[in-house]
């Protein structure tokens, strides 16, 4: 299981919540943050190897996360998910390491697909290892 | 564009009305202080006034007083005539409210100079207020986007999930496709209201409001190259 396990990042606890009944009925192992700086809390203990991330969040935002994840853990992919597209440049995205964005509301069937090219991407690379 | 002349001599009023024709104004020229007022009240007043000193009724001086007294929407460019070369009458004239002077009699070409300068200055302000409204309506857009985005993929993103509980014939499934279409539908306005990128209007309620034209205003490359 820990190989297909999710991390959802995003400062709305109703979205955290929808998106954990989603993702776990599509056959995942998904856990939620509020935050960036809870998020990094959970990455200390467990593996994720999929991220959506909020790109605004309290404190810390979306962006710098990504940054520090994709760092520490370059076999992961990380998507941002965003309510306003024009408050970051694409570059920053790309550069921060996000893989793709998708502007909020996104069709869970568009993130499942997502999540699914992630993992077959992952499975590429550590077959590649 | 379009001038005001003021000027009560009627000599001077034919020259400078015809020298100002000649270089591609819209002149509309008076006689006294009173008129340039009533001019200058009106709907869509010329921005750029051609302003003599000396007049009966209302002077020039007293004019420019009266007009930077009030709170008008439009920029107004005051241009002063004046026989009063010295630095002490240039001085009050700016005071007063005008923008720049020229002395009488007038050399042509300064003047001409003098009214480029001065258009140049309305055109500047007239980008820097088409810029300052995009703004506001970029962090408007800003704003709204983010709060109605974050409700719109909760119930989006639930009635997904609903739909996919219930047997296709189950008429509550219909319901459900019908809410997730009309979050789609603003979910579309939302993403335009994000491509905003100029400033446009259009009427409202017959012409008598102006509101932001989403469509126009976030026309997208390709579809501003299709119109």
């Amino acid at each position: 299981m820990n190989n297909s396990r999710i991390l959802v990042v995003d400062d709305e606890a109703l979205i955290c919540e929808m998106m954990k009944w989603a993702f776990t009925n599509a056959g995942y192992d998904v856990q939620t943050a509020e935050s960036a700086e809870k998020a990094l809390e959970l990455i200390k203990t467990y593996k994720y190897m999929v991220f959506f991330l909020d790109l605004n969040l309290p404190g810390m935002n979306g962006i710098e996360l990504c940054r520090i994840i994709r760092k520490d853990n370059p076999l992961t992919v990380a998507y941002a998910v965003t309510g306003y597209a024009s408050t970051f440049e694409v570059f920053d995205c790309r550069e921060a390491g996000f893989e793709d964005y998708f502007t909020k509301p996104v069709e869970l069937k568009t993130l499942f697909q997502a999540a699914e090219q992630a993992f077959q991407k992952l499975a590429r690379w550590k077959r590649d290892e | 564009m379009r001038v005001l002349l003021a000027e009560d001599d009627l000599t001077s009023r034919i020259m400078l009305q015809s020298v100002l024709s000649k270089w591609g104004y819209e002149v509309t020229s008076v006689s006294d202080g009173e008129e340039a007022w009533n001019v200058l009240q009106g709907t869509n007043a010329p921005p750029l006034v051609v302003l003599d000193w000396m007049m009966p009724g209302i002077d020039g001086l007293t004019l420019c007083r009266k007009l930077r007294a009030q709170d008008r929407a439009d920029p107004l460019y005051i241009l002063l005539l004046t026989s009063k070369g010295e630095p002490d009458d240039i001085v009050r004239g700016l005071e007063a409210g005008a923008d720049d002077y020229v002395a009488k009699p007038c050399d042509n070409e300064e003047l001409r100079a003098r009214i480029g300068a001065g258009e140049r200055v309305l055109q500047l302000l007239a980008e820097v207020a088409r810029r300052q409204k995009l703004q506001g309506v970029l962090e408007m857009a800003g704003a709204v986007c983010h709060e109605l985005n974050q409700p719109l993929h909760i119930v989006a993103g639930y009635s997904e999930l609903l739909v996919a509980d219930l047997d296709d014939n189950d008429p509550r499934a219909e319901t459900l496709r019908v809410i997730k279409a009309q979050v789609d539908r603003i979910g579309e306005l939302t993403r335009r209201i994000m491509c905003i990128t100029n400033y446009r209007t259009k009427g409202y309620l017959g012409g008598c409001r102006a509101i932001v034209d989403i469509r126009e205003a976030s026309q997208t490359l390709n579809e501003g190259a299709n119109a």
